[in-house]
C-alpha cells in the first residue's frame, strides 16, 4: 500500500513540469511563499540593517530616556486573577526600570482576589488596588485603571503574564526613537510551552507570527495589534482616545484608534513578556474564535472608513487594513477555492498534491524556523526541543486554524457573534451591538 | 445620746468616741492627719476638692491612711463615677453623724483584721492594697466603670486611684497578675484597644490616604458608560448647562442606572499628596502621645469584671505574698520587721545612753510612672543599685529595709542629726547621678527624710513620722 503509494507519488514528481507546478501550487508560490516567507526575509534584513545603523540613535534614545526618568503606569485590570498577582508583582518590582506604579484593577471577582489585592497594596508590592463590585469588562476595567494613573507612558498587562527583568525598559525606549510613537507592542512568548502539543505548536506559532512576523509589519509600518498582554502607551494619545472601547478585541480596537489619528505603532522584540496559553484544543478553538472575529467586528464594520479616501485617509492605514483583509479574510476563503480548483480539475492527483503541499509547507517552516532564529532576540527555549514538532504545524496553520478562522468569520459576518460573547458582560455587549461598535 | 463635738480649727469632729477629721478646702490637701482619726469627712461644695482629697487619702501607701473611711457632707451631687466609688457615704449636716457610726464602726473593726507584708514587689503592694479595701468594704466585685477621664477609657476606681492618668493601663496588667495567683475570678466585659506607644485609649480614628497619612480627601463615585466604557468620575459627566449627565467620551446621555451606566466604586482623592485611592487606610491617632497608628498595631486589652475569690479574701487578711512577681530580698538589706525590731532596741539603748541616733527614708515619688516605664524586672535592677550606692556611702552597723517598693529605710546610729542629713542629701545626688546615667529615658523623683530618734516615742510611730510626709 505504502510501497504503491510511493511509487506513484515519484511518478508523479517526475511528470511534474514548472508550468504544471505552478498551476497545481499557485495558493502556496504565490501567496504564502511571496508574503509570508520571500518578503518576510527580504524585511527581515531590511530591519536588521536598519537596526545596526540607528545602533547609535538607539542610545542615545535610552539615554535620553533614563535622562528624563519619567514615571510609568503599569496597569492590570481582570477578573479572578488573584492567584497570578504575587508572581505578576514579583517580577515587576524585579524590573530595571524602578520609576513604575503599578495598578491592578479587580474588575467584579467573586474568588480571593479582592483579599489578595489588598494584601498586596498594604504590603507596598503594588501601588493601588481598585475593586469594582460589578464586573463592568475588560474595556472598563483597563479604564478605571487609567483613571488612576499618574504616569507619562501606560505599560498594559494581563495578570497571567510575566516579564523579562529589563521588558518595561525595552519597551518605553520606543517612544523616544521616534516622537510620533504612541503605542509599542511587546514581545510575547509561550511559558507553558511543554505543556501539551497544543502549547508546543503556539509557542512555534508565536515565535512565528509574533516575534517575527510583527517585526516585519512594524518595520513597514502596518503593524496593527499592540497585544493586550503587554503594550505601552502615551499617556496622552490614550487621553485623546479616552481609552479602550468595548471589546472582545479591544487591544486590536484600539491600535487603529491611534492609528487614525495619525500616531505610529511600534513592536518591541526585545521587551520579552511570558503567557500561558489554552492548554487544550477546546479551550484554543473557543480563544481564536474570539480573536478572529474581531477582524470582521473591527476591521471591516467598526473602523472600515479606514479603507474609504476622506479627509483623514492614511495610506499606511489603508495598506495595514488591506493586507490585514487580504491575507486573513480573503485568502482564507481563497483557500477554499483553491481546494475546490484542484477537486474538480486535478482530482485523481489529489492526494499528490496535499502531499506536496505538506512537504512543501513544512520545508519552509524548517527553514523559516531554523534561519529565523538569526533575527530573533531570544527564545525562552531550546529550538531543538521545537524542531521534530515542525511538521505538525502545517496542520495546525494549514487545516486547524484556518477551519477556526473560517467560523468566526461566519459566526460573526452573519450572526454578530462576539456581542454575545461572555467574555464582555451583556449590559454593555447590547449597546456595543446597538451602537455597532 | 452621744455628744456631738466640733472643734472647727483642729478640724475635728467627735460622737460616740469615734473623732472624724473634717477636711474643707481652707485646710489645704494635707492628708498625713488623716492616720490620726477614725474616719474622714469633706466638707465642701467644690467638686474638685473633694475629687483631689479622696484621691489622696485613696492613694496613698500607708493603711492607716487609705482604708480610712470617707464621708462627704452637705451632701453635694458629686456626678463622677470615679470618686462615687471611693467614698463611703454623705451626710446633709453633721447632726446626722450617728447614721454612719455603723458603717465607720464596720470599716475599723474589719480593718483591724488585716496585716500587711510589706512586699517589695509593686504589683503585690497594689493587689494588696485593693484586696485590703474591697475586704473592709465589704466588696465582693471589682467592677469597671466606663470613665472619660481615663486614658483606658475604663477605670477601676478602687485600684486605678494608684495611678496617673496616663499610667491606668498599669491597673489591667496588674489585675490579670492577681488572676493569675487565684486572687481574683473574672467575666469578660468589653474590649479596648491602646495606642502601642503610650498605652493611652483615647485615639481618634480617621479615615486616611494609603500613601501620605493624610485624612485632607475628597470622594467622588466612579461611573462606568455601557455604550463606550468610559470610566470617570461623577464630576466628569456633569454638564455646566443641565442637571443631566453627558459622556465625555461619546457625548451621549446616561438616562439609566444599570442599563446604560453604573457606579462601580468610588475615587477618593487626597489634596495633601493628590493620590487618587480606593480604600482608606485607617488610622488611630493617640491623643495623648500624637503617634498615629495603623489599627493593626493598636494593642488590645480586655476589659472584664473581677470577682475576689476565696483564697482573695484570705490573701486579704493575711496579706498578698505574691508567689510570682514579689522581688525576693534584696542584699544589703533586712526585712522590715527586723528593721522594726533593731529601732526598738536603739530607742531602748538611747533612753539610758541619751546619744544621737537618726532614721532616714529614701521615697520615690513617681512609682506608678517608674513602674509603668520599666517594667517588674529593670524596677528591680533599680532597687538593687540604689541600695548598692547607699551601703557604700553609710557605716556597716547602719542597717537598710524596704518599707514599700518605693520607700528605702536606714538607721544612721550615733551620729548628729545635721551630719546624717547631709550624708543624705549627698546619698541622693548620687543616685541622681546613677539615674541619670544609667536609666536615661526614666524620670525618677525622689524625697528624703531624716528624723532624730526620740526615746519617748514607739519604733511604729518614728516610722509613722518619717514616711507621713510621701505621698
Amino acid at each position: 500500500m505504502f510501497e504503491e503509494l510511493l511509487d506513484n507519488y515519484l511518478r508523479f514528481l517526475e511528470s511534474l513540469t514548472v508550468e504544471h507546478f505552478i498551476r497545481l501550487f499557485w495558493f502556496y508560490i504565490f501567496f504564502e511563499f511571496m508574503r509570508y516567507f520571500l518578503l518576510e526575509f527580504f524585511v527581515l534584513n531590511l530591519w536588521k540593517l536598519s537596526k545596526l545603523w540607528n545602533k547609535k540613535k538607539y542610545a542615545q534614545a535610552k539615554k535620553e530616556f533614563h535622562f528624563e526618568y519619567p514615571l510609568v503606569s503599569i496597569i492590570i485590570p481582570g477578573k479572578n486573577e488573584g492567584k497570578h498577582l504575587y508572581k505578576l508583582v514579583q517580577s515587576l518590582n524585579e524590573q530595571t526600570y524602578k520609576n513604575t506604579e503599578i495598578i491592578v484593577v479587580d474588575d467584579g471577582s467573586d474568588d480571593d482576589t479582592p483579599t489578595i489585592g489588598r494584601d498586596l497594596e498594604k504590603a507596598g508590592k503594588l501601588d493601588v488596588f481598585i475593586r469594582n463590585e460589578v464586573r463592568g469588562g475588560k474595556a472598563s476595567g483597563a479604564n478605571t485603571a487609567l483613571r488612576f494613573t499618574k504616569g507619562k507612558y501606560i505599560v498594559h498587562l494581563d495578570a497571567d503574564c510575566s516579564y523579562d527583568r529589563d521588558a518595561i525598559e525595552k519597551i518605553i525606549i520606543p517612544f523616544y526613537l521616534d516622537k510620533d510613537v504612541a503605542g509599542v507592542g511587546g514581545n510575547v512568548m509561550v511559558r507553558n510551552y511543554d505543556e501539551s502539543l497544543v502549547t508546543t505548536l503556539q509557542a512555534i506559532e508565536y515565535y512565528d507570527t509574533i516575534s517575527i512576523g510583527r517585526v516585519v509589519t512594524s518595520y513597514l509600518g502596518i503593524y496593527r495589534i499592540i497585544s493586550g498582554a503587554f503594550g505601552a502607551f502615551r499617556a496622552d494619545a490614550l487621553e485623546q482616545v479616552k481609552g479602550w472601547d468595548i471589546g472582545p478585541g479591544l487591544d486590536g480596537d484600539i491600535t487603529v484608534k491611534l492609528r487614525k489619528l495619525g500616531y505610529k505603532i511600534k513592536f518591541e522584540q526585545e521587551a520579552v513578556c511570558l503567557t500561558s496559553v489554552p492548554n487544550t484544543v477546546k479551550k484554543l478553538t473557543r480563544q481564536r474564535l474570539r480573536w478572529d472575529k474581531s477582524l470582521i467586528r473591527f476591521r471591516v464594520r467598526k473602523h472600515k472608513d479606514v479603507l474609504i479616501p476622506n479627509q483623514a485617509f492614511s495610506f499606511l492605514n489603508f495598506f495595514a487594513f488591506l493586507e490585514n483583509i487580504t491575507y486573513n479574510l480573503l485568502l482564507n476563503f481563497k483557500w477554499y477555492f483553491y481546494l475546490g480548483d484542484m477537486l474538480v480539475n486535478y482530482r485523481s492527483m489529489l492526494v499528490n498534491i496535499i502531499i506536496t503541499n505538506v512537504l512543501l509547507y513544512t520545508l519552509t517552516n524548517f527553514f523559516k524556523f531554523v534561519v529565523y532564529s538569526l533575527y530573533r532576540a531570544r527564545t525562552n527555549a531550546s529550538y531543538t526541543y521545537f524542531l521534530i514538532y515542525i511538521p505538525c504545524m502545517v496542520f495546525y496553520f494549514g487545516y486547524y486554524l484556518r477551519v477556526v478562522r473560517t467560523i468566526a468569520y461566519i459566526q460573526e459576518f452573519f450572526f454578530k457573534q462576539s456581542y454575545k460573547d461572555p467574555w464582555n458582560p451583556s449590559k454593555t455587549s447590547v449597546h456595543a451591538k446597538k451602537m455597532n461598535l | 445620746m452621744a455628744e456631738l463635738k466640733v472643734n472647727r480649727e483642729e478640724s475635728l469632729v467627735e460622737f460616740a468616741g469615734f473623732k472624724f477629721l473634717l477636711i474643707n478646702p481652707e485646710d489645704g490637701l494635707s492628708v498625713e492627719k488623716v492616720q490620726f482619726h477614725n474616719a474622714v469627712i469633706i466638707d465642701g461644695n467644690d467638686r474638685a476638692f473633694i475629687r483631689q482629697i479622696v484621691r489622696r487619702i485613696r492613694s496613698d501607701n500607708q493603711p492607716d491612711i487609705y482604708l480610712k473611711p470617707i464621708f462627704i457632707l452637705k451632701g453635694i451631687n458629686i456626678n463622677d463615677p470615679f470618686v462615687n466609688k471611693l467614698v463611703d457615704g454623705t451626710l446633709f449636716s453633721l447632726d446626722q453623724i450617728e447614721l454612719i457610726i455603723p458603717e465607720v464602726e464596720r470599716i475599723l473593726t474589719k480593718t483591724k483584721d488585716l496585716h500587711f507584708t510589706n512586699s517589695l514587689s509593686f504589683e503585690a503592694q497594689m493587689i494588696e492594697k485593693t484586696i485590703s479595701f474591697m475586704y473592709t468594704c465589704e466588696i465582693q466585685d471589682l467592677e469597671p466603670i466606663p470613665y472619660i477621664y481615663s486614658s483606658n477609657n475604663y477605670s477601676y476606681p478602687i485600684l486605678s486611684v494608684n495611678f496617673r492618668q496616663r499610667d491606668e493601663h498599669i491597673a489591667l496588667d496588674i489585675l490579670e497578675i492577681a488572676e493569675r495567683e487565684g486572687i481574683f475570678d473574672s467575666s469578660y466585659i468589653d474590649r479596648i484597644y491602646l495606642c502601642p506607644s503610650c498605652q493611652g485609649g483615647h485615639l481618634t480614628y480617621r479615615e486616611v490616604c494609603p500613601k501620605c497619612g493624610s485624612s485632607n480627601s475628597t470622594t467622588e463615585d466612579i461611573i462606568h458608560h455601557f455604550p463606550c466604557a468610559y470610566v470617570g468620575p461623577l464630576s466628569d459627566f456633569t454638564n455646566e448647562i443641565d442637571d443631566q449627565l453627558d459622556c465625555p467620551k461619546c457625548n451621549k446621555r446616561l438616562r439609566h442606572i444599570g442599563v446604560d451606566y453604573d457606579k462601580p466604586s468610588v475615587l477618593h482623592e487626597c489634596k495633601a499628596c493628590d493620590h487618587k485611592f480606593q480604600d482608606f487606610n485607617v488610622k488611630a491617632k493617640c491623643l495623648a502621645c500624637t503617634t498615629d497608628n495603623l489599627v493593626e498595631q493598636l494593642k488590645g486589652k480586655e476589659i472584664r469584671k473581677y470577682s475576689l475569690t476565696k483564697k482573695g479574701e484570705l490573701a486579704a487578711i493575711n496579706g498578698f505574698v505574691s508567689t510570682s512577681k514579689d522581688i525576693e530580698e534584696i542584699i544589703g538589706t533586712v526585712k522590715f520587721e527586723t528593721f522594726v525590731t533593731m529601732l526598738k532596741y536603739e530607742i531602748e539603748r538611747l533612753r539610758q545612753t541619751e546619744g544621737a541616733s537618726n532614721i532616714c527614708a529614701v521615697h520615690l515619688s513617681n512609682p506608678s510612672q517608674i513602674y509603668s516605664k520599666m517594667g517588674s524586672e529593670v524596677q528591680k535592677v533599680l532597687l538593687k543599685d540604689l541600695v548598692k550606692v547607699i551601703r557604700s556611702n553609710i557605716r556597716s552597723s547602719d542597717i537598710i529595709s524596704f518599707q514599700s517598693s518605693s520607700t528605702i529605710i536606714l538607721s544612721m546610729n550615733e551620729i548628729p542629726t545635721r551630719i546624717a542629713k547631709r550624708i543624705l542629701s549627698e546619698i541622693i545626688d548620687m543616685l541622681k547621678r546613677l539615674i541619670a546615667t544609667t536609666f536615661k529615658d526614666i524620670d525618677v523623683e525622689f524625697e528624703y527624710e531624716v528624723i532624730k530618734l526620740d526615746y519617748k516615742l514607739s519604733p511604729q510611730l518614728h516610722i509613722q513620722q518619717l514616711t507621713k510626709a510621701f505621698g
